[in-house]
């Protein structure tokens, strides 16, 4: 059971929170290519190692935040709120 | 089962030993396989059946040959039985009760004649994965050998009405987890503790103190002064046993607590800032000929029969020793009076070549191939270090030939490691060694918990203690030990799956030549014990037959749980919350069949669905709706953020007005649907799918946080909150009239899809809609929860003269049908697009943005997926069920029923489907396979709808 | 056109392999002969006409039927550890064909099929044990979707269909069939020919099948990059030395994110722990294999007395195969919710494989963008189930150059394109 970093609440158990995708920037809607949108969509970096994701913080603060992530060790740093991004 | 007979004397019992754990003040029986046996308070199962001169346990597992104890403790693996109705229980381990009832497992019919036993003699015949080679051909005749496989399964028996007892569970937050209750594990939490940390200590048995307990005077001596600073330490909670189970990511310490009253088993999950390993050393058997007969027992089972049980293991004792504690055992087994007729001392050469007997020991051949006779052998040929704990933490263990052990190499930060698996020594030095390692643990908790803390937002600094420098642990010597693991002959490696060495070199020759495929292959050190006892001496025959080192062979990996853990300690209380409405009450007394949906229990009907579904046509009923999803907006971006969640036109919606809306996903798959409606200028309620209510509050929070932080709206969850009443049908006008107080209930003043606050049976602060999901003129009533049943009560009382009635889901699924209402995840799947669901005439391309335009832009060019269209079979009495195929041709799937029904309205069945593009025109008549085999034929209908497609009657 | 057509499919490295049979066990028996190596080692080559990295059932089957099938056998499987040491060796060995779509349902129907034949095909006992395999549904909405399945797999000549509580608990009595249940059991789908396999087996029969027909299986090989030159492959670089290819397949599971992306490739795929557990052995009561997809949890009883069990992927993405605690506490739950009286059972051992999980739930094979590079990947929870009719349907795509129909609707291109696989339907229609 890995801990969590919440910038709002502190460091929580993972079974709090739910997993809320890589971090990625949505494309302008109307200025999207059928690829582009579907990389969007689809793609994923997948890496083995550090990576950037969302989290959500469903069972205490409630917020989105982006979160540092080792796939490998499951370690983790640098919690921040989403909207500071 | 034979006639009871009393066994009375316990002619292997020795007189008072100094350290033994049996009070003789208590006597009492217990049954063994049908015949009832004495034993003492405190006695294991085993110890009490040795105490009467048993030495047969079980049957091994393949070649069905007598097994006897080996280690007189949890690993022991020839001495698992059944006690009652609970299967493979450890008998070197549980302690005996009176009037227990414990039976041989593996043994047929009986544990002394063994018809299977004649497996022995085919051996040869049977190699490792012999079944691999063999029932290949023919191939229909496998299923009937593979029955005669199965009835080999070891095991004890389930039964499939034992009750369920009670488990528990514990959460705790200990600074420090010491995994062992030796004496290194009690001076490390001592030291611990006196450095200010709070600690759980462990004990995988029934009282601490490792192997000091079966130990010399002194050690006894050392024992007790430890016991006593363990109790007057504060700080300490002492788990006896209990075992640690598991180190997962994070310290998250999985502590199984054995020995609580009332409680089968309990669960302990503890967040260990530092987790301490102190499991001692467990011995290795010796691989030789013979050695899995009755009788050839390791030196630490012997001490502990004596010492600790008072049981004489034998009467006349070879001893083959390479350490500190043979020597020991051949001085408790003379002084229990068993004639040691030969000692083979392996640092001088001796050793073992075979054992013989039929079902015990009776003769060995020594190193020197003389014969001596003797029902006793006892070997003390060195230790495995149990790793697996720190294996868990990432550790892969070393090697080391001059300790023939392996030994730690590098855990991590948040686990230390003392006692016997760091190193040898006297006592004095191991305590040294625990003694720093707990006072190091207590410093790298402190550091933990500050770090944690830090990480807690908070507006007050908090002072931190400063950090102090690290403690010096000092080293442990290693001491030399000969690398005994297999003497001449071959021999059992792995006791529980009747591995022998010559199995392990077999299955190398075959190819199957790394630790990992040798230990698929022969399923060496896959049973009970996990590889405790036998995974060293497999990677070490191994590697001989291999010709690599033991440090190049490696070793498998050791997983979770350390010991084996009921299901029902897992799952603890089985705790499922439910979810009713605040009219639940009334639904039951009623007769509601209860129906689960999700979380929630709801009425499916209440005895007759179809004349409740004509009642609403009818006259007027009232469904709860309460678990419909309800949302709370409030701001003055709420419609910025609706536009952008649903796929139709929010800016218009006037106060007092509801509009249906629909959301896709971002690749436009249909998400949820429901009305939301506006209440104030910057007020509105929105309403979700019952199953969607808790995905749709965190989808807008996502949104509103991650892609529009700058708009102001604020959402709270209202679902529970307001009980949620339909009233519905011709007459719901007149009823809601008798109780609505403040709203103008005419057709004028307040018309379909508006919206009305107001009082309701006196209680304030209710929403009222006019909204159709069943077609008829109707109000769904959100009632504040607390006044739900009154509210609901007050309905049905008032409204006895207009026939008013409950329905249930069912009703409510007829009549959304002949409407032509889809339900989402039933008239739509994970991939059904806006479009396809018939809902283009929601889609506004127009809006600058919302979820999922650019993939539902593209499907208006061009979409050619099936399109939901209503269906009627020409033969009105056919109900095709739901999921049944349109085919074309032969076999080509050409849509399905989505949903279907006999319509008590129109007297025919009736349905919604998907169809291929090519068949969705209005009159094409399409081929229904159903579900028996027959077809029949469908018209495609021109609306969803089946009645009143106009909507004139909820419009009224 | 095949870059095969012109090769005369060189058999140099074809041996036959010691019979396996009850006679050869008993004369073997008595006179005490050691039987011979089920395959090779070899040294590693500086060229080979195919190179399949990863040596699971779809490496090793897919170099198999290259050779059975198209005499292609100058082939090299690269396992980074031992064979069948990823997600092959770590699955819950279960066996079936009830999917949901029609191209889902007729690809594993044929493996299934593959599957019964297998052991006499490779001369090797795969204990494929047709026990029947149930999907309880707890709801209307999936007892809807198992009708739905049923209706589709029969449509393919599946054997699949509806059945009621009263027959369930005929086929298990052990399961709490009754209407106070949590989630009381409404019907389940029933599908004979699902069963349970021993998954090792079926690994090491390919591998001794694939070495016999001389393809080369290199275990303790890593592969570290791989060559590309012009949009075309050119080989791969390993821990042993380079290796010149035209054809490089990726079948790994797991890291096939990673291998891909050595070839340039990018994949819509997010790799996801799987955690499975096994009971300490107990005699034979349950014959079935049961799923239920309201509880997350499958069950099956091996022949050695085991309960194996899974279930549904972890919460989050993780390379990590350590397990959790999390995982074996909601089984057991789940577990006991639907067999009461197994309480006292006790588990074992757990441990956890890697799923890449896709966006539509279904198989990534076929062509990518680099030539000569080809994917047989993104198995979700489903990659064992597949493995004879991907290394069948890999192998004739690479001997013929054409995409076999029956993995047409698997292509990557499919993502770009929008034309999604429906087998995310039955996932997401459960609830």
């Amino acid at each position: 059971m890995i801990l969590i970093p919440c910038p709002w609440c502190g460091p929580r158990n993972v079974s709090e929170f739910r997993y809320a995708d890589e971090a990625k920037v949505r494309p302008d809607p109307n200025a999207t290519t059928p690829e582009r949108w579907r990389t969007y969509l689809y793609m994923r970096d997948n890496p083995a190692g550090w990576t950037t994701e969302k989290w959500f913080h469903r069972a205490g603060c409630r917020r989105y935040f982006t979160l540092e992530r080792d796939t490998v060790s499951n370690a983790v740093r640098a919690a921040e709120a989403s909207r500071e991004v | 089962m034979r006639s009871a007979t009393v066994q009375t004397r316990m002619p292997m019992r020795l007189g008072p030993q100094p350290g033994e754990v049996i009070d003789r003040h208590r006597p009492f029986t217990f049954t063994w396989n049908g015949e009832r046996y004495p034993a003492f308070a405190g006695d294991t199962i085993i110890s009490a059946l040795a105490a009467s001169g048993e030495r047969v346990f079980s049957r091994s597992f393949k070649y069905h040959r007598p097994r006897g104890l080996l280690t007189a403790s949890f690993l022991d693996p020839g001495c698992v039985v059944q006690v009652n109705d609970e299967p493979n229980v450890r008998g070197s381990h549980r302690r005996v009760e009176p009037g227990m009832i414990v039976s041989a497992q593996n043994a047929w019919p009986s544990l002394r004649f063994d018809a299977k036993s004649v497996n022995r003699f085919l051996g040869r015949f049977l190699p490792p994965g012999f079944y691999y080679k063999t029932f290949i051909k023919p191939q229909r005749l496998w299923p009937a050998y593979e029955k005669v496989l199965q009835r080999f399964a070891a095991g004890g028996r389930t039964f499939p009405d034992s009750p369920h007892g009670y488990y528990d569970k514990r959460y705790a937050h200990p600074d420090i987890v010491v995994a062992g209750g030796g004496p290194a594990g009690m001076a490390a939490a001592v030291a611990a503790a006196e450095a200010g940390a709070r600690v759980i200590l462990v004990e995988e048995e029934y009282e601490l103190g490792g192997h000091l307990r079966w130990g010399s005077e002194d050690e006894l001596g050392a024992l007790r002064e430890l016991r006593d600073e363990v109790a007057r330490t504060p700080g300490i909670e002492v788990l006896t046993n209990s075992v640690v189970n598991g180190r997962y990511d994070g310290n998250w310490v999985a502590i199984l607590q054995r020995n609580l009253p009332h409680v089968e088993e309990r669960l302990i999950k503890a967040r260990a800032k530092v987790l301490v390993v102190a499991p001692g050393l467990i011995e290795r058997p010796y691989v030789f000929r013979g050695n899995d007969l009755p009788g050839v027992i390791l030196s630490t089972a012997a001490r502990r029969l004596i010492n600790l049980f008072a049981v004489k293991p034998g009467e006349r004792a070879v001893v083959l020793t390479a350490n500190a504690d043979g020597d020991a055992a051949v001085a408790d087994l003379e002084r229990a009076g068993v004639e040691v007729a030969r000692v083979e001392d392996a640092r001088r050469g001796g050793d073992i070549i075979g054992a013989r007997g039929r079902n015990g020991v009776r003769m060995v051949e020594c190193g020197d191939g003389s014969r001596v006779e003797c029902d006793l052998l006892v070997t003390a040929t060195g230790w495995t270090a149990p790793t697996s704990l720190l294996n868990m933490a990432g550790d892969r263990p070393v090697y080391n030939p001059t300790a023939a052990r392996f030994f730690p190499s590098r855990p991590s930060d948040d686990v230390l490691a003392t006692g016997g698996i760091s190193g040898d020594g006297s006592l004095d030095e191991l305590l040294a060694h625990a003694r720093a390692t707990g006072q190091e643990a207590a410093r790298r908790a402190l550091k933990v918990g500050s770090a944690l803390r830090a990480g807690v937002p908070r507006r007050v600094d908090v002072e931190e203690p400063p950090d102090m420098p690290p403690i010096e642990i000092p080293e442990l010597p290693v001491v030399e030990h000969p690398e005994l693991f297999q003497g001449r002959t071959d021999g059992i490696v792995d006791f529980s799956e009747d591995i022998s060495s010559k199995d392990i070199v077999a299955a190398a020759k075959e190819g199957y030549d790394s630790v990992e495929l040798m230990k698929r292959y022969t399923t060496a050190t896959m049973g009970p014990t996990q590889g405790k006892l036998e995974t060293v001496n497999a990677v070490a025959i191994l590697a001989r037959a291999t010709g690599k080192t033991i440090e190049e062979t490696g070793t498998t990996v050791w997983r979770p749980p350390y010991a084996p853990i009921t299901l029902g300690a897992l799952a603890g209380r089985n705790f499922e919350p439910v979810r009713y409405s605040p009219m639940q009450p009334w639904h039951e007394r009623h007769g509601a069949n209860p129906m689960v949906a999700g979380a929630w229990i709801r009425p499916e009907h209440y005895g007759d669905p179809e004349s409740e579904a004509r009642n609403v046509r009818e006259n007027v009923g009232l469904i709860d709706v309460t678990p419909l999803g309800k949302l709370d907006l409030r701001g003055p971006d709420v419609p910025k953020l609706l536009n952008l969640l649903y796929v139709n036109q929010w800016n218009t919606l006037e106060v007092g007005k509801v509009r249906y809306g629909v959301m896709c996903a971002e690749d436009g798959v249909v998400l949820d649907d429901g009305v939301t409606g506006r209440l104030g200028p910057e007020h509105y309620l929105m309403t979700t799918t019952t199953s969607g209510a808790a995905t749709v509050w965190e989808w807008i929070e996502s949104w509103l946080q991650t892609e529009h932080p700058d708009w102001q709206v604020h959402v709270t969850p209202v679902t529970d909150a307001y009980a949620s009443i339909n009233i519905a049908g011709p007459k719901s006008r007149e009823l809601l009239l008798r109780v609505a107080g403040d709203v103008d209930l005419s057709p004028e003043a307040f018309p379909y899809m508006n919206v009305r606050t107001g009082t309701v049976a006196g209680v304030e602060g209710c929403f009222m809609w006019r909204i159709g999901f069943t077609g008829e003129l109707s109000y769904e009533v959100h009632v504040p929860a607390a006044y739900g049943l009154y509210v609901w009560e007050k309905l049905m009382d008032r409204g006895a003269d207009l026939g008013v009635k409950p329905f249930g889901i069912q009703a409510q699924r007829i009549l959304r049908l002949e409407k032509g209402h889809l339900i989402v995840g039933q008239d739509t799947d994970g991939l059904t697009g806006a479009y396809s669901a018939g809902l283009s005439w929601a889609i506004k391309l127009y809006k600058e943005d919302f979820i999922g335009k650019p993939e539902l832009s593209w499907q208006s060019e061009c979409d050619n997926s099936f399109q939901l269209v209503g269906l009627q079979p020409h033969d009105g009495s056919v109900v095709p069920p739901e999921a049944s195929q349109i085919v074309e041709g032969e076999n080509e799937i050409a849509g399905r029923i989505t949903s279907s029904c006999m319509s008590p309205t129109l007297g025919r069945s009736i349905c919604l489907g998907f169809v291929a593009p090519h068949l969705a025109e209005p009159g094409t008549s399409v081929t229904v396979l159903l579900p028996n085999g027959e077809r029949t034929t469908a018209r495609v209908m021109e609306y969803l709808a089946h009645f009143d497609p106009k909507g004139e009657r909820q419009r009224g | 056109m095949s870059i095969f057509t012109n090769r005369d499919g060189s058999r140099d490295g074809h041996h036959k392999p010691a019979g396996y049979s009850a006679f050869d066990l008993f004369r073997r028996g008595l006179l005490g002969t050691q039987w011979p190596r089920a395959w090779r080692s070899h040294d590693l080559k500086p060229s080979y006409d195919v190179v399949i990295v990863g040596g699971g059932v779809h490496g090793l089957a897919t170099a198999y039927y290259l050779a059975a099938n198209h005499g292609i056998t100058d082939v090299a499987v690269l396992e980074k550890g031992y064979i069948g040491g990823g997600a092959s060796g770590r699955n819950t060995a279960i066996i079936r064909s009830n999917y949901l779509t029609p191209e889902g349902t007729r690809f594993y129907d044929r493996s299934v099929k593959l599957y019964e034949t297998l052991a006499a095909d490779l001369n090797f006992n795969v204990m494929f044990s047709q026990r029947g395999h149930l999907t309880l549904a707890h709801s209307d909405s999936a007892l809807r979707t198992s009708r739905w399945r049923a209706e589709v797999n029969k449509l393919q000549g599946v054997d699949s269909e509806v059945i009621g509580p009263e027959e369930i608990k005929k086929l298990v009595p052990y399961l709490d069939t009754s209407e106070h249940a949590r989630y009381p059991i409404l019907g389940a789908l029933y599908h004979p020919p699902g069963g349970i396999i021993r998954h090792d087996a079926v690994v090491w029969g390919y591998a001794r099948g694939a070495d016999a027909h001389g393809a080369h299986i290199h275990q303790n090989t890593e592969v570290l990059g791989i060559e590309v030159a012009n949009g075309r492959v050119r080989g791969v670089r390993t821990n042993r030395g380079d290796v010149a290819a035209p054809v490089v397949v990726n079948c790994t599971a797991g890291w096939s994110s990673l291998i891909s992306e050595m070839a340039g490739v990018k994949l819509p795929i997010t790799t996801f722990p799987l955690q499975a557990a096994v009971t300490e052995p107990v005699r034979p009561f349950l014959e079935a294999v049961i799923v239920s997809g309201t509880l997350h949890v499958y069950v099956s009883q091996t022949d050695r007395g085991e309960l194996v069990f899974g279930a549904s992927v972890d919460p989050f993405p993780s390379y990590s195969m350590r397990g959790s605690l999390e995982f074996t506490e909601g089984l057991a739950g789940h577990v006991l919710e639907l067999m009461p009286s197994l309480a006292k059972l006790r588990v074992l051992r757990q441990w956890a494989g890697l799923c890449d999980m896709t966006p539509d739930f279904a198989p990534i094979m076929g062509i990518t963008p680099v030539e000569g590079f080809y994917v047989d990947v993104g198995w979700g929870t489903y990659g064992f189930k597949a493995g004879p009719v991907s290394g069948e349907t890999m192998a004739q795509l690479i001997a013929t150059g054409k995409t076999p129909p029956l993995i047409a609707a698997f292509d990557l291109a499919r993502f770009a394109e929008g034309r999604l696989v429906g087998e995310k339907g039955a996932a997401s229609v459960g609830h």
